[in-house]
């Protein structure tokens, strides 16, 4: 497609050490075109950031390893690229919005330099320092800091402040993908829905694609088109907001999540939890990533992968969809033998 | 009031900085009930933390009482209160920083039971924990096991057992869960439910998140800048929001529907200001959509608008 921005096509990508080998993305494909913005969602060390990382050919260099697949951005393979082309990209093409705004901005430098920076880098358009400074200005208050303050140190800001800098940093080469790592966490949630709402108000403006990294799923609501559910390196649900959210098919993970988080509209007494841990990175289960926590486990997910089951763009990788698929099949071919239409096909229902 | 566990009459904790005097918990009053849970919820630096570390005599309280079953903690002696200490404990935030690194599982839940020199033996110290470890759902096998080698979950697991193992009457849970991914946070809280319908505790609960609070709690106290704006029952605060403040955290939630999505929310401006040497009037007037000149002038007392449920705002009333 034209105005696909970035594709991603089995990914996969391992940590190396002399003791362990951790396998942190296993085999994930997703697509995401202009102005899109897609959510990733997972507990830690389900492989999110790793991912993000990979992207920006940012991993660590001794010991993390791109084993395969494909990062076509704009078209052009850029996993395995050198650092001379990446830098071509990286910062100008693709930013990104790291999650600690505490830690993710340099001490010593004023808020106006770093912002700067990425301009003086990147100046494709041959501004003088001048425009620079301008543009910088510009930049700030268009994240809600005013621009006398450009000349201030990250200390003299407060959380959310900060998180605007970090931001006005991503944004000020105008990139089509901007990748934000849960840029919202270390915030309270007044603040936190300031910064949501500007990152939406802002991607409008210039139609950028976003990746939100996240493990909320009601900012993945308010903010994201597409959704990826990801457990142990592994994409295991992908769809529309409304596949993920509404939808009639769930992976049992998907389901667990959901069922984790307390209602605000509901009364229940008891949550039900995900019983048991994400399983080790470097000694995964043969089968089924999430079988030894799944409540609906069966004999195959124990020793056979399962596939992906895709329905209208909403992929599930269960056993459990084969099963739904076969039923289904089964029940419209019976259908049709009795009743001799065919055409009220219905697939079975399922309870959430 | 005999039922009252907790009362807690004008109390104020205010620290002493460079800048002026830092007014973190500024003239609260509360009760709870034995056997039930307290939320208190607001903003970074709004003094929940303060409020709780107050209550079990971590900081001593610049003024006013904290009544524990009748007694008054702050003016107790210290061998007085050292036999109360055990009936107040805490779960503290951060399951990675709390613990001693270099203690085992088995010697971080029996060390309040060596201090306060509980148990006659040896034995009935291993058998003490080895029962705690059964009800925090902790395995056996993981007695000798180091913090560090073991996850989120299992640590506060640890935390959670270490403050009950001296069957106290009041825990102060500060933040325990905000560490946590969903699923293990989900664990934890049915965890801390459980153990308050078993051993009858009362909970004073500090977070940030409303739905947990929502979840956990039977009276829901919100704080903006060391004051208590609104009390209420957990259902009516959230049916009926009165403060302004309270209504803006609210609305500010995420809700995971896909009704939420792309929605246009009136969103708060401003962040929380300075604690340090307050101005006079209401603390949320600088943020606040209704601010009118009164606000700045006179003080909000809390005042009770329905039964139960308290709001400092003439707004609401």
């Amino acid at each position: 497609m034209e105005n696909e921005v970035l594709r991603i096509e089995d990914l996969s990508i391992l940590y190396k050490t002399d003791l362990e080998t951790v396998y942190a993305v296993n085999g994930i494909s997703f697509s995401l075109k202009e102005g899109e913005t897609m959510g990733l969602v997972g507990e830690t060390g389900a492989g999110k950031t790793t991912t993000a990382l990979g992207i920006l050919g940012l991993l660590p260099e001794r010991t993390a390893r791109v084993t395969g697949g494909k990062i076509l951005f704009e078209g052009e393979d850029i996993c395995g690229l050198g650092d001379r082309e990446l830098q071509r990209i990286r910062g100008q093409k693709i930013s990104m919005i790291f999650q600690d705004p505490m830690t993710a901005l340099n001490p010593v430098l004023t808020v106006g330099e770093q912002i700067g920076e990425a301009l003086y880098l990147h100046n494709q358009e041959n501004l003088s320092l001048k425009e620079i400074d301008a543009k910088v200005e510009e930049t700030l208050e268009l994240v809600g800091i005013p621009r006398e303050r450009k000349s201030e140190y990250p200390y003299q800001f407060s959380g959310g402040m900060r998180q605007r800098v970090v931001i006005a940093i991503a944004l000020v080469c105008n990139p089509k993908l901007l990748i934000a790592d849960e840029p919202t966490t270390a915030l309270d949630v007044t603040i936190q829905a300031q910064i949501l709402s500007m990152i939406c108000n802002l991607q409008r403006r210039y139609g950028t694609s976003v990746i939100m990294i996240t493990h909320d799923l009601g900012v993945v609501a308010e903010t994201c088109d597409k959704v990826g559910i990801m457990y142990a390196g592994e994409i295991v649900e992908y769809g529309t907001l409304a596949d993920i959210f509404t939808g009639e098919h769930h992976h049992p993970y998907t389901d667990g999540l959901f069922g984790s988080i307390p209602s605000l509209t509901e009364n229940s007494r008891r949550l039900h939890p995900i019983e048991g841990l994400m399983p080790d990175p470097t000694d995964l289960p043969a089968g089924c990533k999430f079988a030894p926590r799944c409540t609906k486990c069966m004999e195959i997910c124990k020793n056979t992968q399962p596939g992906v089951y895709e329905e209208k763009g909403h992929q599930i990788r269960c056993h459990l969809m084969k099963q739904k698929d076969e039923n289904r099949k089964r029940d419209a071919l019976a259908r049709r033998g009795k009743s001799g239409s065919g055409e009220n096909v219905q697939a079975p229902e399922v309870k959430r | 009031m005999s039922q009252n566990l907790l009362e807690v009459n004008h109390l104020k904790k205010y620290f002493k900085t460079g800048a002026g005097m830092l007014h973190a918990v500024d003239d609260v009053s509360f009760a709870i009930p034995r056997g039930k849970t307290m939320g208190v919820v607001g903003e970074s630096g709004c003094g929940k933390s303060t409020l709780g570390r107050t209550l079990i005599q971590l900081y001593a309280p610049t003024e006013g009482e904290i009544l524990f079953q009748g007694k008054n903690v702050a003016s107790l002696s210290r061998k007085e209160f050292n036999r109360i200490r055990p009936k107040m404990q805490m779960i503290f935030q951060d399951p990675y920083s709390s613990l001693n690194g270099r203690m085992n599982v088995f010697q971080l839940i029996a060390e309040p039971l060596i201090v306060n020199k509980i148990c006659r033996d040896k034995r009935e110290v291993e058998e003490r924990v080895a029962k705690m470890m059964d009800t925090v759902g902790l395995a056996s096998r993981l007695a000798m096991a180091y913090p560090h080698e073991l996850d989120g979950g299992r640590r506060q697991r640890i935390g959670v057992a270490r403050a009950l193992i001296l069957e106290p009457e009041f825990v102060v849970c500060d933040e325990p869960v905000s560490a946590l991914d969903v699923s293990i946070q989900a664990q934890i809280l049915n965890l801390l439910m459980d153990l308050q319908e078993q051993m009858g505790l009362t909970y004073l609960f500090i977070t940030h998140d409303l739905s947990v609070v929502k979840h956990i709690s039977d009276e829901i106290m919100v704080m903006y800048l060391g004051k208590c704006v609104e009390r209420a029952p957990a259902e009516e605060i959230f049916a009926n929001p009165l403060h302004p403040y309270t209504k803006a955290l609210l609305a500010a939630i995420p809700i995971p529907s896909v009704e939420s999505c792309h929605k246009i929310r009136e969103l708060l401006q401003g962040e929380v200001t300075s604690p340090v040497n307050p101005k006079p009037g209401c603390r949320f007037a600088a943020r606040c959509p209704h601010a009118a000149e009164r606000c700045t002038q006179g003080d909000f007392p809390l005042v009770e608008t329905t039964p139960g449920h308290f709001v400092a705002c003439d707004i609401g009333v």
